[in-house]
């Protein structure tokens, strides 16, 4: 026997990776999303660090990563594609079919989920999609259960002959709790794909036995989940018991440590046989979950009249108040808590917000300023630059999807007859993720609007991962860099331009160029990212001899610029320990009050 | 049981000084569990972090509930009186006197707050942690400070932080930030 590892102080994301590493997976593939975006690069490094041959890629989009894992679980390698929520819905279709074809290699599927919306756009709850796909689905609540459970998806994957979906939320990916695991790989043998028509390609007659397969091997998944140890009973006293998963069981833990818990960590298909017994054995059962009645309508539908939180805390995350004030509300007193939490409490009300702003020194903050001046109906997308939306730039109008930016200024244009010329803004990362059929689409039909590509070479809301615009891979190796330029071209674009981010006038001259071209436009504007990049150069200083505290330079929004009283007057600042240098407010400066600190002897705090 | 809550604003390493604290709970054999936040709020807006350790009981949950922080970590004032409200009572503050004014406020559309320290002072200790990293030749170090300011009310070992402080930082920020934790836990 070797001796007990010591604990480990792992994300969910590093230990989901953990897990997959341990299991001897040995393709990966993602399109980056928070908060699911550290898991590739976790497990590169745990293969770094203790080996074992693992290929990691940046897929252009979550549909894609997935497709990617499915051709090497073809040829028996065991497999990963990890996306957000949202991105289950870009690969959606590969994910439902996937469960009629089944797998050979195991095949895991991870959803990061976002209750609460942190850092995303909607808060869908995608225990949903194991149900309508027919997928079986593990849900961990803690670092120690992502890994441990990552391991085991591949195993019944494999078992079951069916991609299995392994569902996280933002608190288990990025909360950090211990793991005690071994650090040792079954690595595993690659065979290769062999055809198998009856199971690989899905025409109607196939797909139609297929479907019945997946039935079958569903009812076998369920009957393993009565007695398998993920799912388990924890004992207690009292006749009200609880049903619960993920996250929501840790808060019930602590919120009624005596009470009895069914804690599922299968939720999909539900174990029928486990949660029958335990439902007769007391007077009433809650289930306590987070987001959408999941585990409550099928449990009801199994024939239990189980109860659960009042509805209004469906919206939004589950947090060990709101755990405390639904069960009030359903006359249960929680013991657990000292001091029980006020639910009276809250931010008190008056002080200034501080949302999220662009970098200093941000490349898109001139092209949202030149924006704003233009006055045009601006369609956005998903990146950094949707913070543009807040004042002072509010430069930004629409943000739905990804790379639905660039068909909506088209449907504008189309509905208002060409009246309406709307600027599709679109990252370089969310361009090659989704844009591109967009624009086609956008191009073949006649579109009469401009698209924007803010290229800074970086997926940089995320944390600045590679995409096929840096020619760089997830790995580091140096690939073929996409042109956008070209590539417009090819689609058939008659106008395109490319202008830098460090030169406002040419952009504005580029815009309006565009803006009066008839038919579809492309600019690109480009300019790196510099939080990405470490770009940094001398700070910017204000002359106060010169300065008529226009504010001019305050409208850009750049978190280096602020007041400052001195005389009775509120002076424009710059903060030197924050300016990047980018000189964007120089150039904003009528008066030529601001140029570079070392020059002008300014007032550089 | 200890619940730690640490506010500041993104970019000022909130995440690293939570992270700090739960390496130091694991080496010392502590049960902790610790949740963050990113993505979005990155972006120079508010972040919290919260850690929750125990010598003994049982860590279950990794947020601390409403009005249960026993210690409120502030990097910066204002991001510190908008999470005051977490304090239990008899909770600790241990703040920074340092004020990053929020982009509402240097775009001219409201003013920074007076009295933010003062309303800090009377539930704990503000200290001028951003000027003493400074002088010791960084700020950036201003948070390993407030930490062993923490570590002397906590009664975690100090080779645990000695251990986290050398698996978490970068080497070459590491003997300063080790010399500003000590300063803040001799309390001088
Ligand atoms: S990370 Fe890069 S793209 Fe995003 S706001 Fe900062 S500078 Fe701009
Ligand atoms: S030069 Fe001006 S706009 Fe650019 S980062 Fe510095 S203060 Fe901000």
């Amino acid at each position: 026997m070797s001796e007990q590892p010591q604990p480990m102080l792992l994300s969910g994301n590093e230990a989901v990776a953990l897990g997959a590493w341990q299991a001897g997976c040995s393709l990966a593939a993602a399109y980056p999303g928070t908060p699911s975006s550290e898991i590739l690069p976790a497990l590169i490094r745990w293969a770094e660090r203790h080996g074992g041959d693992i290929y990691c890629e940046w897929s252009v989009n979550e549909k894609v990563a997935l497709e990617v894992a499915s051709g090497a679980s073809i040829a028996g390698a065991r497999t990963l594609a990890a996306m957000k929520h949202v991105g289950l819905n870009v690969a959606a279709d590969p994910f439902f079919t996937l469960a009629y074809t089944g797998v050979e290699g195991g095949l895991l599927v991870i959803s990061a989920d976002d209750p609460g919306l942190h850092s995303s756009q909607n808060e869908q709850d995608n225990r949903i999609y194991a149900r309508h796909a027919g997928i079986p689905m593990l849900e961990p609540a803690d670092s120690q259960e992502a890994c441990d459970f990552a391991r085991l998806a591949f195993e019944l994957s494999e078992r079951f002959d069916v991609p299995v979906l392994l569902r996280l939320t933002t608190r288990v990916s990025h909360s950090r709790t211990p793991v005690v695991a071994g650090l040792e790989r079954a690595e595993r043998e690659v065979t290769g794909a062999t055809p198998n028509p009856q199971k690989y390609v899905m025409v109607p007659a196939h797909a139609k036995t297929r479907h019945e397969v997946l039935q079958r091997s569903l009812a076998r998944v369920a009957r393993w989940g009565d007695e398998a140890p993920v799912n388990r009973v924890d004992d207690g006293v009292g006749d009200v018991a609880f049903i619960a998963s993920g996250l929501a069981y840790c808060l019930l833990r602590e919120v009624l440590p005596e009470a009895p818990v069914l804690k599922l960590g299968m939720t999909y298909p539900l174990p029928g046989s486990l949660i029958g017994g335990f439902v007769e054995r007391f007077a009433r059962v809650v289930v306590v979950e987070e987001l959408e009645p999941f585990l409550f309508e099928q449990i009801r539908a199994l024939g239990h009249a189980v109860d659960r939180l009042p509805a209004e805390l469906q919206l939004g995350e589950l947090t060990p108040d709101r755990l405390v004030h639904g069960l009030r509300q359903i006359g249960i007193e929680p013991t657990g808590l000292s001091p029980a939490p006020d639910e009276a409490l809250g931010p008190p009300a008056g002080l200034p917000a501080r949302p999220p702003v662009l970098c200093p020194g941000c490349a898109h903050r001139a092209v949202f300023a030149v924006l704003r001046k233009l006055k045009v109906f601006v369609t956005g997308d998903i990146g950094c630059y949707t913070l543009a939306t807040l004042e002072p730039l509010a430069a930004l109008h629409t943000c739905l999807d990804m790379g639905a930016g660039i068909s909506q200024a088209h449907g504008i244009s189309r509905a208002t007859g060409g009246k309406q010329k709307a600027v599709a803004v679109i990252g370089d990362s969310t361009f090659t993720h989704m844009g591109m059929p967009a624009l086609l689409n956008a191009i073949y039909n006649g579109g009469d609007f401009v698209t924007l590509i803010l290229d800074n070479r970086s997926t940089a809301m995320t944390g600045g991962q590679d995409h096929p615009g840096t020619g760089t891979t997830l790995r580091g190796e140096s690939s073929r860099a996409l042109d956008f330029a070209r590539l417009a071209e090819a689609m058939g674009a008659e106008m395109v331009m490319q202008v830098p981010v460090s030169d406002p006038k040419a952009i504005e001259a580029g815009l309006r160029q565009a803006l009066n071209h008839r038919g579809p436009a492309v600019v690109i504007a480009s300019g790196l990212c510099p939080l990405r990049y470490r770009v940094r150069t001398t700070p910017y200083a204000i002359d106060r001899e010169k300065c008529t505290l226009c504010r001019r330079c305050l409208a850009l929004g750049c978190p280096a610029l602020g007041l400052s009283v001195d005389s009775g007057l509120k002076w424009p600042v710059i903060d030197a320990a924050l300016c990047n240098g980018c000189g964007l407010c120089a150039q904003e400066c009528l008066l030529g009050a601001i140029s570079l600190a070392d020059a002008n002897g300014g007032d550089a705090v | 049981m200890a619940n730690v809550l640490f506010a500041g604003v993104g970019g000022q390493g909130v995440v690293t000084a939570s992270d700090l604290l739960a390496h130091a709970a694991l080496r010392a054999g502590w049960n902790v569990k610790k949740a963050e936040t990113h993505g979005m709020a990155q972006r120079g807006g508010s972040v919290v972090t919260h850690v929750r350790v125990s010598p003994d009981q049982p860590v279950h949950s990794p947020l601390i509930p409403h009005g249960c922080a026993d210690y409120l970590i502030a990097l910066e004032l204002l991001e510190g009186v908008r999470t005051l409200w977490m304090l239990a009572p008899g909770g600790q503050v241990i703040a920074d006197a340092r004020r990053i004014p929020p982009i509402t406020v240097t775009s001219g559309a409201a003013t920074y707050p007076d009295g933010l320290e003062d309303q800090l002072r009377s539930r704990g200790r503000v200290l001028p942690a951003t000027e003493e990293a400074t002088r010791m030749g960084d700020a950036r170090a201003a948070n390993a400070l407030l930490l062993g300011a923490l570590g002397r009310d906590l009664g975690l070992p100090e080779d645990a932080w000695q251990s986290a402080f050398a698996a978490v930082l970068n080497p070459k920020a590491l003997d300063l930030n080790w010399r500003t934790f000590l300063k803040g836990a001799s309390g001088r």
